[in-house]
């Protein structure tokens, strides 16, 4: 009989039997051979069936369960037996999963070409049951999970739900269309909103006023363009609130809302106004003793011009023109004194106007030049001249008393004070602040604007000096950065000479 | 006279009237606004008394004295300033210098004339040059006159001005030129100091007393000469200095502090040296609101 076509291949483990191979062959199957068990997973062409020597399990049982899982839906096994009765092993290992068992006597006679067609048959439907198996467990898998995500979704939902409820700040969330999308207590008591319902309403039926044009400013800023986050300080009804708004952004990191943070500061801006005004009156104290002696100088020359002119006995009228223009110009010059302390002390608001700046560094000089502590200490200036800074002048002097203060701590009384100012184009300004002093330590170079930040020993300083520099430069738009190493540290001041606003 | 000084200060219109009143006074005046100017001027020419101002730019007046003695040994020199004397002690200290005028309000004129003439002539003995009347001059024998002259002292003084401070300041300073001056008892000994002390004939203490328009005047002369400009200095410095605790270094000292406590109860507190031979301290008390400002340096041996 010429072979059939090809229908399938058989894998025989374990069997060396002749006969089988060419009945197979007849019957349109490919025999592919594996020698035990263990090359099974050697074989790479597919087959529908396997057929497997008894002898090869000598009675041990083999977990078909967890070979089928490792092949996946992989053909049923047959085990090919010498004996003619199920014995108790061959019983146990067709119990474990083996499909069928063919007798070695069958084989010998010829007999098996349609039970192994049977056979294919039913293994095919076994994979296929298998795999219908597999793909209901996998199901229930995802049942499984989806379970999990509806238990972590209920917490998340909770969590958010106490985030917004034990968070001291009010949070409102809005999506881009200035929809509320949250909003929590806080909100309301700080805003005093009246009860109702503002989620999914516009965000103007809770914010009123400044806060509304910040959010609606921010909106638009956010909708296009780079804007991140922006904080915010406002008053409204004698409180000091704070705005932090964020931009919110989804799975896909596109952005779909604002998230906003509203904190009542009241307390800490006062404090911090506070403390601010302590080191403007401890700046005050190193200015007034500096104006109570930059006085005496002047009143001396006055007291000794006017006793000069009583006890003279003839005048003539160069000597008086020279005494009373002595006399007027020392006044004059006590005047400026008591006007410049009373700039600085007169609690008003920033007064900005443009100043020059050799004035002003010459001026903080007056203030310490007198000390003690300033005797060994030489001074050189080295101005470029006619540099303008925009600011507020009396601020502009307690900020350079401060760094000039330090730099003569750092100094100990003994040193080189060098001031350096150059123009840097583009509307600014650099004052160099050079010291010969101790330097500071790189340790605490990160440290040395934080307020309350203080190296020197309880008492002596309010740890606010660099910080007062700090808020100043910065709140006249300018920059501040030094560098340092020991018996050379510089501090570099940029500031805005606001030409442009002449 | 004509003795030539050479003024410095940073301060041209002080300058210009303060060497007009001293060339009105018969003196050479010399003129400088700071220190290298100073030095220059006394190359081209020598000076009796180099006056300075303390807090100029570029070289202060302490380093100009230093440096002006260590090239001219025998100019005499003196500092002034606008500035409160007690926080340069430590530098006057340090520096060896006794006299600091002070830039007071008014200024006076009378008190620079007076140090300048004091520095110069080295004629600094005796209540007359501080005071225009002497009133009495009595001679302590023994301790136990002490309390009666104080008595005297203040008895013939009806406007005088801080009583209490001033009978203190003048205890303090009879007692030292006493037991100090005349005895020789240590200092640092004052508990053990015998209660009851008579001073021989080369020993005795001499308390003048003199008024004038302006002031009120005490001298507590000894015939020792016993203390020290230096010494003078060194308790004053301890009491004004503060130390890393920010109290005064001689705050636990047994003691020193009687001299600083004087200087700071009277108005003017001057200490004339002749070593082995003299010691004089001059109290002078000005009438109400006069020369207000700070106090100046008066320290001087000769």
């Amino acid at each position: 009989m010429p072979p059939s076509s090809h229908i399938a291949a058989v894998l025989l483990v374990g069997i060396n039997r002749p006969s089988l191979e060419s009945q197979l062959l007849r019957h349109g199957y490919t025999p592919v051979s594996a020698s035990d068990m263990a090359s099974i997973a050697a074989v790479e062409e597919p087959y529908a069936l396997m057929l497997i020597n008894e002898d090869l399990f000598n009675g041990n049982s083999v977990d078909f369960e967890r070979m089928y899982f490792l092949n996946g839906a992989a053909p049923a096994a047959v085990l090919i037996a010498d004996s003619s009765k199920i014995g108790p092993s061959l019983m146990k290992l067709l119990t474990e999963g083996t499909l069928d068992w063919i007798h070695a006597s069958d084989i010998d006679a010829g007999l098996i070409s349609s039970r192994i067609d049977r056979m294919v048959v039913c293994s095919r439907l076994n994979s296929h049951f298998r795999g219908l198996q597999q793909d209901l467990r996998e199901k229930a898998h995802l049942q499984e999970e989806i379970d999990l995500r509806d238990h972590i979704l209920d917490h998340e939902r909770g969590l958010n739900a106490n985030i917004a409820g034990s968070i001291t700040s009010g949070l409102l969330i809005i999506d881009l269309n200035g929809c509320v999308i949250m909003l929590n207590d806080n909100v309301r008591a700080l805003l005093k909103l009246s009860a109702g319902e503002y989620i999914g309403s516009s965000y103007s039926k809770a914010l009123r006023g400044k806060m509304r044009a910040i959010v609606e400013d921010f909106l638009k800023r956010v909708r296009h363009g780079p804007m991140h986050h922006e904080i915010k300080k406002i008053s409204v009804d004698r409180m000091v609130i704070e705005i932090a708004l964020y931009k919110m952004r989804d799975y896909h990191q596109n952005v779909n809302g604002v998230l906003m943070l509203i904190n009542d500061i009241t307390e800490q801006e006062n404090t911090t106004q506070q403390l601010y005004r302590a080191e403007k009156l401890a700046t005050m104290g190193t200015m007034l003793s500096g104006i109570a002696h930059e006085l005496r100088n002047p009143l001396a020359i006055i007291s000794a011009r006017a006793q000069m002119a009583l006890v003279k006995e003839s005048w003539d009228r160069d000597w008086m023109v020279k005494n009373y223009q002595s006399i007027e110009a020392q006044t004059y010059r006590c005047a400026t004194i008591i006007n410049n302390l009373l700039d600085f002390t007169r609690y008003r608001a920033t007064q900005m106007a443009l100043h020059n700046l050799d004035g002003i560094l010459d001026e903080t000089l007056t203030y310490v030049e007198y000390q003690n502590s300033f005797d060994s200490i030489t001074i050189e200036k080295q101005y470029q001249p006619d540099l303008v800074i925009y600011g507020d002048r009396s601020r502009f002097v307690q900020m350079f008393l401060n760094i000039i203060s330090n730099a003569s701590d750092a100094m100990n009384g003994k040193g080189n004070l060098t001031l350096r100012t150059r123009s840097e184009g583009k509307g600014e300004v650099i004052v160099e602040i050079n010291d010969s002093g101790s330097g500071i330590d790189p340790s605490i170079k990160n440290n040395v604007f934080d307020p309350f930040f203080t190296t020197k020993e309880p008492g002596k300083g309010t740890g606010l000096g660099l910080a007062v520099v700090y808020k100043i430069i910065h709140e006249s738009g300018g920059e501040v950065w030094f560098t340092s190493e020991p018996g050379n540290t510089t501090f570099f001041i940029k500031l805005p000479t606001g030409m442009n606003r002449v | 006279m004509n003795e030539k000084i050479l003024l410095v200060d940073d301060e041209a219109d002080f300058l210009d009237v303060l060497g007009e009143f001293l060339s009105d006074e018969g003196y050479c005046t010399g003129r400088a606004h700071n220190a290298q100017e100073a030095l220059a001027a006394m190359e081209q020419e020598s000076f009796h008394l180099l006056l300075s101002d303390i807090n100029m730019p570029g070289m202060k007046g302490f380093e100009l004295i230093k440096e002006a003695r260590r090239r001219y040994p025998f100019l005499k020199s003196a500092l002034i300033t606008a500035y409160d004397v007690r926080d340069y002690i430590n530098m006057a200290k340090d520096f060896d210098i006794g006299n600091i005028i002070t830039k007071t309000t008014p200024f006076n004129f009378e008190e620079v004339r007076l140090l300048v003439r004091n520095i110069i002539t080295e004629e600094i003995f005796g209540l007359d040059h501080y005071v225009k009347s002497v009133i009495r001059s009595v001679a302590v024998s023994s301790s136990s006159a002490i309390e009666t002259i104080i008595q005297d002292v203040v008895g013939s003084m009806p406007t005088l001005r801080h009583q209490r401070k001033f009978r203190q300041a003048l205890n303090e300073i009879i007692i030292n030129a006493v037991y100090y001056g005349a005895k020789q008892e240590r200092g640092d000994r004052k508990d053990a100091w015998p209660i009851d002390v008579e001073l021989a004939s080369d020993e005795i203490v001499t308390v003048s007393w003199g008024a004038d328009d302006e002031k009120i005047g005490v001298s507590v002369m000894d015939q020792k000469g016993l203390l020290k400009k230096k010494d003078v200095l060194f308790w004053l410095e301890r009491n004004t200095t503060k130390g890393d605790d920010g109290l005064s270094k001689g705050l636990l000292d047994d003691h020193g502090k009687g001299m600083f406590i004087t200087r700071e109860s009277i108005d003017r507190f001057i200490v004339n040296i002749k070593p082995g031979n003299k010691t004089e301290i001059v109290m002078l008390n000005y009438k109400e609101g006069l020369y207000d400002g700070y106090r100046p340096l008066w320290i001087q041996e000769i």
